[in-house]
């Protein structure tokens, strides 16, 4: 299968400070890969290089085929999209104005939508189910919908790569699930390579095709669900001691 | 959709409106069917000569300088994504004057002449240094609250220097600085306009080239970012076009206050956008038709008497930013 992006020996950081190195995995079409590991363990650093915010200090991320850094960020937007944890605060702006604001690669000078923009802004409100809510203000929406209008943003962008960091820390079981129920079908569907970190191990073991474990600046283990997911592994990246473990999770 | 199209031709008209109640209303009141035999057929007549060298000059100037600053304000707005940052409060207008100030004087001793352009550059290094100040602040300092106080303490060190210039300088050539330190659009010429009418353009076409960065811009800096906006530049922009619109206001006009803030406002809540393509004609026509309306009531409330066009400004454009600051939920500023 066509490798979409790749990381290989990276390390990433800011300022020139490290805060995890030697990062390197590759993430196909369709597939989703989770960053997990403690909180302050710079997995956030890590998604913010890989979409181009932060420099990375060394190696290369290739994004099909080609050097992330030698795309033009025009072109990178048409190819990588984002939902980040930072809350925005738009200003009189409507859930499909801001599924709109997706399209901003594609259009022209003065971003006027065409017919071919408004069709796929409405068909990524339609694939998280937003259409009931897509009228009202963003700002009076819940936590759940904005995720979602966030997501069919990024969707809206046409993208080959996602990336999202911790998109549903917020959210309510519901939700979550929600969530991650359109998360699958999107990357199966739409053959999008999915990057993204969380802290619901149980959602993670369910959703991913990949886990990436990231503690005290290195990448402790990466495998499938089925290699990550031991108590053994789960013990050692959050630091629980057996007997708690056991209590709550056994 | 069809909400702009009304909106727009309501605003439209209103300006007309307001325009031709300019020129009618004055100390000597014309009446309509003179305004129009003066206008086109009798320029040389008195009425004519009322007309083409005081009313209409200074209607375009107030038309012209308010659509301005409206339009600075909107873009101030949007550079620190908060409904409260404008020219005035942020201390612009204030560094532009002070600048303006010293070159009259400058230009008044020693070249006995004062060049439009010569104002207009003076008043934008002044407005560029004083935001830059505020810039320098708002690398420190977070939250837009504190970012205002300090614009406005700015505002008040510029006043203060500008009032002492005033005061020592006692030439009878500067006597009218006097009048343009408290702002007034009063003593506009043709030729003014014409030097006013250039620079607006430049600005307002500038705001248009900006808009579609400035739509994804209202997301945050890191989406517009992962959207491609180059992030840098777009906030150089508007920095320059903002202060190059403010400094020309200061320049012919003097201070004028509130309206960068109260304008886009009540535009916003008018046509219920945020939409820059909508919203930077829309904010250009409420200023416009903000400003002559309250020209027209400096000059007549308490005629012969001239209030300055601040007084008036405040008193309208002031309670709207106090119902901003209570309508934003606690916290968000």
């Amino acid at each position: 299968m066509k490798i979409t992006v790749s990381a290989h020996q990276l390390s990433v950081g800011y300022n020139k400070k490290q805060v995890v190195e030697e990062i390197g995995f590759s993430v196909c079409a369709g597939e989703i890969l989770t960053l997990i590991g403690p909180n302050g363990a710079g997995k956030s650093t890590v998604l913010k290089t890989l979409s181009g915010y932060l420099k990375q200090i060394s190696g290369t991320i290739l994004i099909n085929e080609m050097d992330a850094g030698h795309i033009r960020s025009s072109d990178f937007a048409k190819q990588l999209a984002v939902v980040l944890t930072e809350r925005i605060r738009p200003d009189r702006m409507t859930c499909r104005e801001v599924v709109e604001t997706g399209r901003y690669p594609y259009t022209g000078t003065f971003g006027i939508l065409s017919e071919h923009d408004k069709q796929i802004v409405e068909q990524a409100i339609r694939t998280v189910e937003a259409a009931a809510f897509a009228q009202q203000d963003f700002s009076a929406t819940s936590d759940g919908q904005k995720q979602r209008i966030l997501l069919a943003r990024a969707i809206a962008q046409e993208p080959d790569i996602l990336i999202l960091d911790e998109p549903t820390s917020y959210l309510d079981i519901h939700h979550k699930i929600m969530f991650f129920e359109i998360l699958r079908k999107l990357a199966e569907k739409q053959k999008i390579a999915v990057i993204l970190s969380m802290h619901e191990l149980d959602f993670a073991e369910k959703i991913s095709d990949y886990v990436l474990c990231i503690k005290d600046g290195k990448v402790q283990s990466c495998g499938t669900p089925d290699e990550i997911f031991t108590p053994d592994n789960i013990m050692q990246l959050y630091d629980i001691p057996k007997n708690l473990y056991e209590k709550y999770f056994g | 959709m069809k909400r702009n199209v009304l909106c727009f031709s309501l605003l439209a008209m209103s300006l007309l409106i307001v325009l031709i109640l300019n020129l009618h209303i004055g100390s000597t009141p014309l009446p309509f069917s003179d305004l129009i035999d003066a206008l086109f057929r009798n320029p040389d007549s008195d009425v004519g000569r009322i007309l083409w060298k005081i009313r209409i000059p200074r209607a375009f100037a107030a038309l012209l300088l308010g659509g301005a600053l409206a339009l600075s304000g909107y873009l101030l707005q949007t550079f620190f994504q908060n409904p409260i940052a404008g020219p005035f409060v942020l201390g612009v207008s204030s560094g532009a004057k002070l600048c303006v100030a010293i070159a009259m004087l400058f230009a008044f001793r020693f070249v006995q002449s004062v060049n439009s352009f010569f104002l207009i550059t003076a008043a934008f290094i002044g407005a560029m240094l004083s935001l830059g100040f505020v810039l320098l602040v708002s690398r420190k300092i977070k939250r837009m609250s504190m970012l205002v106080v300090c614009g406005v303490m700015i505002g008040y060190i510029c006043s203060a220097a500008t009032d002492f210039l005033v005061t020592f300088a006692d030439d009878s050539e500067i006597a009218n600085l006097h009048d343009w330190s408290l702002g007034t659009f009063s003593g506009t010429s043709m030729q003014h306009i014409a030097v006013i009418a250039a620079v607006v353009a430049v600005g307002f076409i500038g705001a248009f080239l900006i808009s579609k960065p400035m739509y994804a811009y209202m997301l945050g800096e890191q989406y517009a970012k992962s959207m491609g906006v180059p992030v840098g530049l777009l906030k150089a922009a508007l920095v320059i076009l903002s202060g190059l619109l403010s400094a020309c206001v200061t320049a012919f006009a003097g201070p004028v206050s509130f309206v960068g803030i109260a304008v886009p406002h009540i535009i916003r809540v008018i046509f219920r956008t945020s939409k820059p393509l909508v919203m930077i004609p829309a904010a250009f026509l409420g200023g416009s038709v903000f400003c002559m309306l309250c020209d027209m009531l400096a000059r007549t409330a308490f005629s012969p008497t001239e209030l300055s066009i601040s007084t008036v400004t405040a008193i309208f454009g002031a309670p709207v930013v106090i119902l901003i600051l209570v309508q934003r939920k606690r916290g968000e500023l």
